[in-house]
């Protein structure tokens, strides 16, 4: 990609994007007007835009409203949600996806590295994890910052996350962070429905169907690495990644909570995470922890690793190295 | 025998204490992490049943001729993602009209190569007599789809980490056969060093 | 006293709702200004149901605001009934015992409003059976949300059950089974204490965030709503004096403002000692304190509140300490108004969002909630005024009636 014409259209992008509040007072004051003269039938209708579609959107609808946490279920009924969701997903947006419910391979356990001393800071990452990821548009959601920093200082907090020039910056560091998939996840623990958990592989996953969108598990992480749908996900139909995961990349409802999975439907498919793949520095490692042969095994023998926070005890599978 | 009036709140509270105990005994016991589950996991890796399905990226590779700690690995082919390749069309002893010479001559290429005082230069790494080949330093020639042993000769410490996996990248899969890029995947081999640009995206201010 | 036949459960419903509808114009037209503002909230609920939470003003910074805020401060509102059934029940105390069916409603109403601001605050309010026992699936004991959830309904089922036992017994002009009912109120005793705490260990129980991850939060909890519950008790003790037959005793305030003044006491020690502890040697956990008492990098939305909520909290505690008017209601009430707001400030949103920033990776963002928000939430305030005013009307008239013998 041209990087000048790229340039001049993420300027103009960031430019006129305005984070339009949505309930402005004046807007706010027209409704309540409106309200009081249609009374309590304002709020029906408001409600009810499921029922405007058929009869088999919402039989379907109905069905996925009363399934079970997708942990308890059989193998039989994750096959069947998934088949309505397909069909759901077809009558609704109109989109051919298809939608697995792979689970975790044998004698696998994810982990993940990071060069610091390579990263330039070019967040070809962030753009893939964007668009393998169905992530929001409109409110542009990410899973991945990267952080610019000033050499000299490693303190977590004194990154510029939102730098927007030419990079490599003179004198700077960059360093990703994203979910860190902890051993010891706080998230994990506060979640008071169990709507989230570490599966065997060691990917810390969300129920989008469970979860009731409390954010306790937003608060509870001390790396930041989660993220919650405020509006209803846009994702432009010719855009939209169409291989999906049951526990990754399908598409999320608003309310609910969702980050990171190491692109499930990637990595359980033998592939790497599309933030791997598409940096162009090599400053991303991803590999199983439990192949005595693998490059993660290499790097952490024969580098210098980090954690972020490792104090707290969180205990995650993402490094940090330098050459 | 006269019972202690207390009796039942005492044991009560002797029974709430251990509980008290027990709990904070559980919940401060680690296992240790990460760290030792990996270190436990001395046994090879079967991933057989993911190889199977995996198909070979790139169709071709070569089989690189230094080994890994996991035996043989791959990596991409060099020659064909040169324009012009092979060299030895125009780099013979034909004669060539000087017009159409100076139209494919090297113009285009820039050399900001090894240290400054000294840089390299054409035939520091390319075979002066056999185009299509490079050349090391103690005169082997080498081709260029093994590229990586021109670049090891100084590079030796970034070899080692491709070698190992900590430098460069694997090709799609983490799983089955290894196949990684070359270094002149990613670094222009005449100028490798990468360029300042404009990042692909940006993070949102999420204040304003 | 001739004791009429038993009425049965219908026709105590029958009575309550009767003697809610009736009463003068000056209190219907309060009842239908309460009833307008939680219109207007049903109303801005419906809005943000659609846009979802977008709506609001919270963002993936702050993931908690007004709602949780507000929350926290009434659980302590609801936990203070604790400080008039302990001495009514237990020490048999005759001024409380006359009053705790005031402070247990109150209590009711509290725990109404926290558990609709939970419920508005939800992102899948459509999703709650998930929390449901059988059907749903607990992460307890692990979650503190999970606790949270058991003690906050069974509190509210406690203060309910209680009562109504007791105004029903009375409203059969019967006295009631103190043997049926005491270890319901015991039980309820350090129920109360639990909730306060549970509450409090939800944030404290998060080293994410260094603000609340501090052992102080449970005590400080239970004192500051040792102080703002009674606080709120004696303004509704103040209007019920005037506006009703019913009336209070002057040592009833009395009591009521010692309670305040020490729990008040305890609360700004602990408060001086975290001050301390955030500002003597800053470390970078002390952030998110210098963003509340002084803003960082420019970001200082909550720097006139914190201060006009200490400053509120400081004059309370020493008019109510001095005690200028001799238990007068009329300086009792103000100052007590003053005390409570402070609470609700320093204890609201200056707890809480706080926590949130910065972020854990060091971002700085305001909040600031959106009209959609402030209408949702003075919509559930009503919506608890409400409630404890048609709960405390009928068991005043019911308690008059027993006494009485009419």
């Amino acid at each position: 990609m041209d990087s000048r014409e790229n340039k001049k259209d993420l300027i103009q992008k960031r430019n006129t994007h305005q984070d339009e509040k949505l309930c402005g007072r004046r807007e706010f004051l027209k409704g309540a007007v409106k309200a009081a003269a249609l009374g309590g039938s304002m709020m029906m209708t408001g409600c009810g835009t499921s029922l405007t579609g058929s009869k088999e959107e919402f039989v379907l609808e109905w069905k996925e409203y009363f399934k079970g946490n997708y942990r308890l279920m059989t193998q039989e009924e994750r096959d069947e949600t998934v088949r309505r969701m397909e069909r759901l997903a077809k009558l609704k947006m109109g989109a051919d996806v298809k939608i697995s419910s792979r689970g975790p391979r044998k004698q696998v356990l994810y982990g993940y590295a990071f060069n610091i001393s390579r990263c330039k800071g070019y967040m070809d990452c962030v753009a893939a994890c964007v668009k393998e990821n169905n992530l929001d548009r409109k409110s542009k959601t990410q899973y991945i910052r990267i952080f610019e920093k000033e050499h000299g200082n490693m303190n977590v907090t004194s990154g510029n996350g939102k730098y927007f020039h030419e990079v490599p910056a003179e004198n700077h560091f960059y360093m990703g962070v994203q979910c860190f998939h902890c051993e010891n996840a706080p998230c994990i623990k506060a979640c008071p429905i169990k709507a989230t958990w570490r599966e065997p592989d060691g990917i810390v996953v969300v129920d989008y169907n469970w979860c009731i969108g409390c954010r306790y598990c937003m608060a509870a992480c001390p790396y930041w690495g989660r993220r919650f749908n405020w509006n209803k996900p846009e994702v432009p139909l010719k855009d939209l990644t169409r291989k999906q995961h049951y526990l990754g990349n399908r598409m999320r409802t608003k309310g609910v909570m969702e980050k990171c999975t190491f692109c499930v439907q990637r990595t359980r498919e033998g592939k790497m995470p599309a933030c791997a793949e598409a940096c162009p520095t090599g400053s991303r490692v991803f590999g199983n922890l439990l192949d005595p042969k693998s490059e993660i095994r290499y790097v952490l023998k024969n580098k210098k690793v980090f954690r972020m926070k490792e104090d707290l005890g969180t205990d995650p599978k993402y490094w940090y190295f330098m050459d | 025998m006269k019972r202690c009036p207390f009796q039942r709140k005492l044991s009560l509270i002797l029974i709430l204490s251990f509980l008290i105990f027990f709990g904070c005994k559980e919940y401060s016991e680690h296992t240790g992490g990460v760290t030792v589950t990996m270190k436990e996991a001395t046994a090879p890796f079967d991933d057989k049943e993911i190889v199977e399905s995996i198909p070979r990226i790139p169709k071709n590779p070569v089989l690189v001729n230094t080994r890994y700690q996991g035996g043989f690995f791959w990596t991409e082919t060099r020659h064909d993602k040169i324009e012009r390749f092979r060299c030895s069309n125009c780099h013979n002893n034909n004669e060539a009209p000087i017009d159409k010479a100076a139209k494919v001559a090297h113009g285009n290429i820039v050399l900001v190569h090894g240290p400054e005082n000294k840089p390299l230069k054409c035939f520091t790494c390319h075979n002066q007599d056999e185009r299509d080949f490079l050349n090391t330093e103690r005169g082997t020639k080498i081709e260029m789809d093994h590229s990586y042993q021109m670049c090891g000769q100084c590079h030796f410490r970034q070899k080692r980490d491709w070698v190992g996996g900590a430098h460069g990248k694997r090709i799609s899969y983490w799983a089955g056969k290894r196949t990684v890029m070359n270094c002149a995947s990613c670094h222009d081999p005449h100028s490798p060093k990468f360029a300042k640009k404009w990042p692909k995206t940006y993070s949102l201010a999420l204040s304003d | 006293m001739k004791i009429p036949p038993k009425k049965g459960l219908i026709s105590f419903v029958a009575d309550v709702i009767l003697w809610n509808i009736s009463g003068g114009i000056r209190y219907q037209l309060y009842l239908c200004i309460l009833v307008a503002f939680m219109l207007t909230g049903v109303y801005a609920y419906s809005v943000q149901f659609n846009l979802g939470l977008s709506a609001t003003g919270m963002n993936n910074i702050v993931s908690w605001g007004l709602y949780i805020s507000n929350f926290t401060f009434l659980v302590g509102v609801a936990a203070a009934a604790v400080m008039l059934i302990l001495p009514a029940y237990i020490s048999k105390d005759k001024d409380f015992y006359k009053v705790v069916i005031i402070g247990e409603l109150v209590a009711v109403g509290a725990l109404v409003m926290c558990l609709t601001f939970i419920l508005v605050d939800l992102g899948g309010p459509l999703r709650v059976w998930h929390m449901m026992p059988v059907v749903g699936l607990f992460n307890w004991p692990s979650s503190i949300l999970a606790w949270d959830v058991i003690v906050l309904n069974g509190y509210l089922a406690l203060n309910t059950l209680v009562p109504f036992y007791i105004l029903y017994c009375h409203y059969n002009y019967k006295p009631a089974n103190e043997k049926r009912y005491r270890p319901f109120v015991i039980l309820s005793i350090f129920w109360a204490f639990a909730i306060h705490l549970v509450t409090a260990f939800l944030y404290q129980g998060l080293p994410a965030r260094p603000f609340w991850n501090n052992p102080l939060m449970g005590p400080r909890f239970l004192a500051s709503a040792f102080a703002a519950g009674p606080a709120l008790i004696i303004m509704i003790l103040v209007i019920i004096n005037a506006k009703t037959t019913f009336k209070i005793e002057k040592q009833t305030f009395n009591k009521l403002r010692l309670i305040i003044v020490i729990s008040s006491i305890i609360n700004l020690i602990m408060l001086f000692s975290e001050v301390f502890k955030e500002f003597y040697f800053p470390t970078h956990h002390s952030l998110p304190a210098i963003y509340l008492f002084f803003g960082l990098e420019g970001h200082n939305s909550l720097v006139p509140w914190i201060w006009s909520a200490i400053s509120m909290n400081v004059l309370g505690t020493l008019i109510l300490a001095f005690n200028p008017g001799k238990n007068n209601p009329k300086v009792l009430f103000p100052a007590s108004i003053l005390l409570f707001m402070g609470i609700w400030i320093e204890k609201g949103m200056g707890l809480i969002v706080p926590g949130l920033i910065p972020s854990p990776m060091g971002e700085i963002v305001d909040y600031s909630p959106t009209w959609v928000e402030i209408w949702v939430t003075l919509g559930i305030l009503s919506l608890g005024i409400f409630v404890v005013t048609v709960l405390i009307r009928p068991a005043l008239i019911i308690e008059e009636r027993y006494s009485t013998g009419k």
